[in-house]
């Protein structure tokens, strides 16, 4: 592993170098099209460096697709482009797991004319590890924009095709000046699709087929060695297959499985206590009940960056149905609610995951991620998957997944912190290159529909994500008229046990709510801002923390005697 | 051979594939039952104590051990979990029919132990099934014995690890239409049928020679022979050969009944059964000579051309002609009610009580090689057990509690509406519209056809 990582890293600073050689060139180029500088300086944002960091104002400076530095103090080259980023909220750029954007199914080969659909030819049968996904990708198709809207700079991805699709290649969704590619043969796709009307045409054909690819390359391996050093050996027949898979047998190439249900994730585990080869778990969907075989078998993760299907539950009806169905009801609803808990149980067993885009739609990245985090995902978790973790699973933690000095310049910057209701992805920069994306104005806060405040008087349960763990506990609203006066109960900062304060500023304009407490935590004064919007009984909002950045806070409003429908 | 098998043993890493979990092993008296041993006679007003999953006493006044909980059965039937020789049950995939030969792929792999039939299976009574590859091929895929422990998670613990390995062989129209209509290969007709498990025996010889030879000079200084091609397909017909697979064939007919019996007598194959086997009758005292017997249905016929000629006295003829019968379901609506199945046999042949249990307990048991183990009441057996409500040959048998290795998985009282273990999140509840009953023993093969022939050939047995 050390060592491909080692030749990652060089195959990445060579492609970095590349560039930085391009850009030189492009002083003289005669389309205008190119940017005149490649250093850019995002000036006084709130900066999130890494998940689980607080945001701090800051300014971060790159050049030529490096970060060059993350501070409030960094003098800026004259060169420098400024973007005041005052409003801004900027996160290390997301990194796909596995991804299908671009990516183009090659042309079915012709079949030979003595075409046997028990024996067919491994590259019709969808047995094609030489395949690489570098020669389906194409990075000027629509996919691969937007997916870079919605916050992906590095992906990996993964070859269309059968049982053994071919290699995965590690690409940056970056400018149309460069090939992109990162790092190539990075893992070998493998699912249990069988082939259409041929040998092996179910998932246990294939598993069958699996084996004797696998148990064969290794022969191969042994015939190679022999030829090599026993004079008066046959040659060996060269198999492009086997040749292909030789890497993975020798453990230099994971095999990336595409296991979406619970059974098919204990297969691809089973198979690969069997054959020994390194393997990461890929497209996962149904998992709430092997998160411990998971974590038993301590293998890599990629969960699908997708939230199942609530038509069925939509669907269910209110009225005329009879008990026997309403039970029904009530079993495919808890399976949902279970369904979308998953990641949040993923993260409470303490596997590092990321996600796999592949087969969803990028305008449901954000939506997914909400999902997930209302139902117990921590928005650091979340952000881990989308960064560090990703990195960490393809082998490029040195050079992405965080904002450091002389990492890779890929960010997204936000309208509000990233996972707020209403924040937009203003800008991308994905390998020193800027991606400006409209924003549509915020719906103006302030005004509901007929004008009058929400209701807010009551008591209200609350909870708050921070860096140090999640917490609640209530706070109470009395309202004279106009006037409103307040109480919260909040953990003890310096201790254990729960302390009081008394709000202040509390207004409440139209849907909008806002008020402060101060509390004192070693020896400061901290003042703490919410704000959020009202919608009926539950409340939305941020709390941001004098120099510590800005946290998720949502409450619920109790029902009062006077509130029964 | 030993080396050649040594070296495959490494090279699979079979040691540590089926290495499982522990099951879950119960402990129970149950006192005072009509104790239907079925190798033993039927003892009245007996008790039988279980003990960590096994048989322990069988007798009278047997007080309960410390802590082990005790049953009254008085007025009600206790007898062997029944055996199911030929399911489909539980399995995500049947069909690998896209060859005529698929001998290298494993039903094991395709368990899942969540499918609600097990559990209804468990209601009558069934305790172990025969989860078959379907009949699509000539050599269809290796077969996994299943024990009902209901509510495991992991496939592994459903599977009878301790039962011996088996294959699924398939003649007559099934592999012909398959193969020979459907894609116009080998075979078309019964004499490809033979044609292609004579050359795929002899292929497997070759094989296995090859390996041999290659093993023997591998350990000679300077060795030049290189290993050959890796074949799980031929391996496992060559694992046929040395006795290590029993193989169950879909039959029909007496004539290609009688051939495989042949072609299994001139490549030393003993470990046979045959499964339908309508026309096994005609040829029972060969079937009992040369094989493992014949698993059977009670009275199901006509179903295609090749099974017309039926008669519900198939059992009765091939039990008095001394050849091993069971009476198998191949169906999630029949595995509920076998014990009526057996029953047919005493109205259509005359059978005895024991000789009609024997049928869906001891011979299926037999016929899969787990006859020391389970299959009747004995100590030392592995207790699966069923408590009935009137005599289970009766019209009026219901099953009130079954058991595996000693713990309960079905409780009549304790059945409620919805048993499944899993709910998919987007499933559509919607009303079920009944149909005729599918069976699955051609599972996944219709894939492969065109409409057209699917109409036309939509027979599924």
């Amino acid at each position: 592993m050390k060592k491909t990582l080692l030749k990652a890293s060089v195959l990445g600073i060579m492609v970095m170098g590349w560039i930085s050689t391009q850009s030189l060139w492009a002083q003289s180029d005669p389309t205008g099209k190119k940017p005149i500088t490649s250093t850019y300086a995002i000036t006084n944002a709130t900066v999130f460096t890494a998940p689980g960091k607080a945001g701090t104002k800051s300014t971060v400076l790159i050049k030529d697709g490096v970060i060059q530095g993350v501070g409030s103090n960094l003098s800026l080259p004259k060169e420098a482009r400024i973007i005041a980023g005052d409003s801004l909220f900027i996160y290390p750029g997301f990194i796909d797991g596995g991804s299908d954007a671009g990516i183009t199914a090659p042309k079915d080969p012709e079949r030979p004319k003595d075409f046997a659909s028990n024996n067919p030819p491994d590259e019709i049968a969808g047995i094609t590890p030489w395949r690489s996904a570098v020669d389906q990708y194409s990075a000027a198709d629509n996919k691969v924009e937007d997916f870079r809207k919605a916050g992906f700079t590095i992906a990996q991805i993964l070859p269309d095709g059968g049982m053994i699709a071919g290699k995965a290649a590690i690409v940056v969704f970056g400018s149309e000046y460069s090939t992109n590619v990162l790092k190539t043969n990075t893992a070998l796709l493998a699912s249990f699709r069988g082939a259409r009307g041929m040998y092996p045409g179910t998932a246990v054909g294939v598993m069958a087929k699996f084996r004797d690819v696998y148990q064969n390359t290794k022969l191969t391996k042994g015939r190679d060695e022999q030829y090599q050093t026993v004079a008066g050996v046959t040659r060996p027949e060269v198999n492009p297959t086997y040749s292909a898979m030789m890497d993975v047998i020798n453990s230099q190439v994971p095999v990336m499985y595409q296991a979406s249900s619970e059974l098919e994730i204990r297969r691809a585990i089973s198979l690969q206590k069997e054959l020994g080869f390194k393997l990461i778990l890929t497209g996962v969907e149904d998992y709430a009940n092997v998160i411990d075989v998971i974590k038993a078998a301590n293998v890599p993760v990629l969960i699908s960056l997708e939230i199942p299907d609530d038509k069925a539950i939509k669907a269910q009806k209110e009225k005329d149905v009879n008990e026997s169905v309403k039970a029904q009801y009530s079993r495919v609803k808890e399976a949902y609610d279970n369904a979308i808990k998953q990641a949040g149980l993923l993260e409470e067993a303490g596997i590092p995951f990321a996600f796999t885009t592949a087969g969803t739609k990028a305008s449901d990245v954000m939506k997914s991620l909400n999902t997930m985090i209302e139902n117990g995902l921590s928005e650091e978790a979340a952000l881990a998957a989308l960064t560090t973790n990703a990195a960490s699973i393809l082998g490029m933690s040195r050079v992405a997944g965080t904002i450091e000095k002389g990492k890779m310049a890929n960010l997204v910057i936000s309208t509000d912190s990233l996972f707020a209701e209403d924040s937009q992805i203003k800008h991308v920069v994905v390998d020193g290159y800027i991606y400006d994306f409209e924003t549509k104005a915020k719906k103006k806060a302030g005004k509901s529909e007929d004008g009058a405040p929400a209701k807010v008087a009551g008591s209200w349960d609350y909870e708050t994500e921070s860096p140090a763990g999640s917490s609640g506990g209530v706070f109470q609203i009395a309202q004279d008229g106009s006037d409103y006066t307040g109480t919260i109960t909040l953990d003890d900062p310096s201790g254990s046990g729960k302390i009081n304060a008394d709000l202040k500023d509390i207004t409440v304009n139209g849907k909008s709510m806002s008020f402060a407490f101060d509390i004192a935590a070693g020896g400061m004064n901290i003042t703490i801002n919410v704000s959020g919007e009202v919608e009926g009984q539950s409340f939305d909002g941020t709390m941001s923390v004098d120099q510590f950045g800005t946290f998720p806070f949502k409450a619920t409003l109790n029902p009062t005697l006077i509130a029964i429908k | 051979m030993k080396k050649l098998n040594y070296f495959l043993a490494a090279l699979l890493g079979l040691s540590i594939t089926y290495a499982s979990a522990q099951t879950k092993k119960g402990s129970v008296l149950i006192k005072n039952a009509t104790v239907l041993t079925v190798t033993k006679g039927t003892l009245e007003n007996s008790d039988v104590l279980v003990q960590d999953g096994i048989i322990k006493q069988v007798g009278q006044n047997i007080s309960a051990p410390n802590g082990v909980e005790t049953i009254d059965a008085t007025g009600k039937y206790l007898m062997p979990g029944i055996i199911d020789a030929h399911s489909h049950v539980a399995l995500d995939v049947v069909n690998e029919a896209t060859s005529p030969i698929v001998a290298e792929v494993r039903m094991r792999d395709m368990v899942n132990p969540f499918e609600v039939g097990l559990y209804r299976a468990l209601a009558g009574g069934v305790t172990i099934s025969h989860a078959m590859h379907g009949s699509a091929n000539v050599v269809g895929g290796q077969n996994v014995t299943l024990k009902h422990r209901w509510g495991s998670e992991d496939p592994a613990d459903i599977i009878m690890q301790d039962a011996p390995r088996t294959i699924k062989f398939a003649l007559g129209e099934n592999p012909t239409r398959v193969h020979g209509r459907g894609r116009g290969i080998q075979p078309r007709t019964r004499m490809g049928v033979e044609a292609i498990l004579r050359n795929g025996f002899n292929e497997a010889l070759q094989y296995k020679k090859a390996w041999e030879d290659y093993n023997a000079a591998a350990s000679q200084k300077g060795n030049t022979k290189t290993a050959p091609e890796y074949d799980e397909r031929l391996q496992t017909l060559a694992d046929i050969l040395d006795g290590k697979i029993i193989i169950h064939c879909h039959s029909y007919r007496a004539d290609e009944i009688y051939m495989l019996i042949n072609v299994a007598r001139d490549f030393g194959i003993t470990k046979l059964v045959f499964q339908h086997t309508n026309e096994g009758f005609k040829v029972a005292p060969e079937i009992a000579e040369y094989t493992m017997g014949a698993s059977v249905f009670a009275d199901w016929w006509a179903y295609k051309m090749e099974v017309y000629y039926s008669t519900a006295f198939n059992a009765a003829i091939l039990t008095k002609n001394g050849a091993i019968t069971s009476i198998n379901s191949d169906s999630a609506e029949l595995i509920r009610h076998l014990y009526h199945e057996a029953a047919k046999t005493q109205r259509y042949g005359g059978m005895n009580d024991d000789e009609a249990l024997a049928m869906i307990t001891m011979n299926p048991a037999k016929q899969l090689g787990i006859s020391d183990k389970v299959g009747s009441i004995e100590v030392g057996k592995q207790a699966d057990l069923v408590i009935f409500e009137g005599h289970p040959l009766s019209v009026y048998a219901v099953p009130q509690k079954t058991f595996v290795d000693g713990v309960k998985y079905f409780d009549i009282e304790k059945d409620t509406d919805d048993q499944r273990l899993r709910v998919s999140a987007t499933e559509m509840v919607e009303p079920i519209f009944l149909t005729e009953e599918d069976h699955r023993c051609m599972q996944d093969v219709e894939l492969n056809f065109s409409d057209i022939s699917k109409t036309l050939f939509n027979t599924n047995y």
